[in-house]
């Protein structure tokens, strides 16, 4: 719709253009966040010298980012430990991304019922917050007594701490609607099934939106625990195993792509929220 | 231009459209209880535009939260049409103060939403939800989203979103409260005229006396907490079609008579607040 050249200047006020200083703010604000990265690849070559200089750490404790770009090359073309790099990063995706799936198929609906419920906030939410500071990693012996040394149990260590952050953040959201829009559409007719499709459902969009996306880095970490035993492929093992050797390049080089993994994941997650939630903090 | 007016005459009580009777709320219970209304009567008849004033905390958002049946009545109960209010439901059409719009909707998708509950076909209730945004002048901004709006132009959205659904009663809780001066007398002008036109029947909760002049055909002074009727009048300045009515010393003279009333409320109010 084309709203006329009168409207948009009461939209917009008088001789102000929003839209061209939001562009000169993210052109600034992603100038700065590659300012941050460069400053910290700057400080780790300085750090190890890079071949230009004597290295400060020995090579051993940090290697240089050119040995570890070189550790990479060379382990994409060699494999590592028999299996090429790609089966590696596969096996672990593969883990995280089944894990994380159901976190987010089964915490959603259950944080927004018991976020509705009170009854079912009552049965739910202080088992759920009491089991949130386990150290999900000292039930991995239990969850492989459980569930064997197969897949399943490192799916279930990645999914112990997620699912009840991914549910307690729907639940949150649910109850931090504004009573207001939910009483408008019941005094607009709406039955209890419009107001959760047409109300409560994209009000809490946001809320959920930022709980899987803190909850991608905490699944993330827990492949670590996930590959700590009983596997023999997988990012995160690598970089334990060779850590075992002092390889610490090729440690580096698994973290990194862990670190990747992640970061990749939140900035898909946060465009897809962009993209949906375009009303988020807009009032 | 104001005259006192008894409205809980039992006598005029089979023409109400709105009736309140013997009405209390309490929140809390025992010796917590917080008593927000003291049993009231009030009738409003159809067609009828009623102003509540009254010291904040006075109980008058209570009154409107039972009338639009978010809130249920300790004791007494409220009709409309001779039938009791139980639950929400849209014969009421509320009007908040803010906030209350679906931001996820455009604006046509926000005032289309209560045809839609009631199970109009997507073209019908978008052809009603277009004329209402006519109505309301804004037309031009059915595409936008409330976001994109001034504060006006969103409670004239919640104004068209609450008469979608040709209500029998419109409940309007401070709706101009949060706007600036100049926006809120414009509105002020142009909700007479949608009242006027439309011949609705309304309940308008408000602590601008004011306001509760410029548009009110009658105006209800309330106590403070426990919120009961102290005073009642008819008033005729909404009928002056004049915009500046309100600089007439007979709209000053009835400004300062219901000041008066209220003044020793509020300081009742305040006192309450200071010891609570």
């Amino acid at each position: 719709m084309t709203a006329s050249p009168k409207a948009d200047a009461i939209l917009e006020g008088e001789g102000y253009d929003p839209s061209s200083s939001a562009r000169r703010a993210d052109r600034r604000d992603r100038w700065l966040t590659f300012a941050a990265f460069a400053t910290i690849l700057l400080a780790w070559t300085a750090a190890t010298g890079s071949g230009l200089w004597q290295p400060f750490i020995k090579p051993i404790f940090l290697p240089s980012p050119v040995t570890v770009i070189e550790t990479f090359f060379r382990l994409a073309e060699q494999g590592y430990q028999g299996r090429s790099l790609l089966h590696h990063v596969t096996v672990s995706f593969t883990r995280f991304a089944i894990a994380f799936s159901c976190c987010v198929v089964i915490g959603v609906p259950l944080g927004l019922m018991i976020g509705m419920n009170r009854q079912l906030r009552a049965i739910f939410e202080p088992p759920i917050q009491a089991i949130r500071p386990i150290p999900k990693l000292a039930l991995l012996p239990l969850f492989m007594i459980w569930f064997g040394i197969g897949n399943l149990s490192k799916v279930i260590v990645i999914a112990a701490p997620v699912l009840p952050l991914i549910a307690i953040s729907a639940m949150q959201a649910v109850r931090s609607i504004s009573q207001k829009k939910i009483q408008a559409a019941q005094a607009l007719g709406a039955s209890p099934w419009t107001v959760f499709w047409r109300v409560v459902l994209p009000a809490s969009l946001p809320g959920i939106f930022t709980g899987v996306r803190v909850a991608i880095s905490i699944g993330v970490t827990m492949l670590v625990g996930a590959e700590l035993t009983a596997t023999s492929d997988g990012v995160a093992w690598m970089a334990l195993t060779a850590a075992e050797y002092l390889s610490t390049d090729i440690v580096l080089v698994g973290v990194l792509i862990m670190a990747g993994m992640g970061y990749g994941l939140d900035r898909l997650v946060r465009a897809i929220d962009i993209r949906v939630v375009h009303w988020s903090g807009k009032e | 231009m104001i005259t006192p007016i008894a409205l809980d005459a039992p006598e005029r009580r089979p023409a109400a459209k709105l009736l309140v009777e013997r009405l209390a709320k309490s929140f809390g219970e025992g010796a917590e209880a917080v008593r927000a209304l003291a049993p009231i009567d009030l009738f409003v008849e159809k067609g009828d535009f009623l102003c509540v004033v009254g010291p904040s905390g006075c109980g008058k958002t209570t009154l409107l939260n039972i009338a639009a049946g978010f809130d249920l009545p300790t004791s007494g109960r409220m009709l409309l049409d001779n039938r009791p209010i139980q639950g929400p439901g849209p014969e009421r059409g509320v009007v908040f103060q803010q906030g209350a719009l679906f931001n996820w909707m455009t604006v046509l998708e926000n005032v289309a939403f209560g045809p839609r509950a009631r199970g109009v076909s997507p073209s019908d209730a978008r052809t009603q939800a277009m004329a209402l945004l006519d109505l309301v002048g804004l037309s031009g901004f059915a595409q936008k989203f409330p976001y994109q709006l001034s504060g006006g132009m969103q409670q004239r959205v919640g104004i068209a979103r609450a008469l979608a659904n040709d209500p029998e009663i419109l409940l309007m809780d401070e709706p101009f409260a949060a706007l600036d001066q100049q926006t809120r007398e414009l509105l002020q002008e142009e909700i007479r005229a949608i009242w006027r036109r439309t011949g609705k029947t309304v309940l308008w909760i408000t602590h601008s006396i004011e306001e509760a002049l410029f548009l009110a055909t009658h105006i209800v002074v309330m106590t403070a907490r426990p919120g009961r009727v102290k005073a009642a009048f008819r008033s005729r300045f909404s009928e002056n079609p004049d915009p500046l009515i309100a600089a007439t010393p007979e709209f000053s003279a009835a400004k300062r008579e219901i000041v008066q009333l209220l003044r020793s409320e509020s300081q009742a109010a305040q006192k309450e607040e200071a010891t609570a």
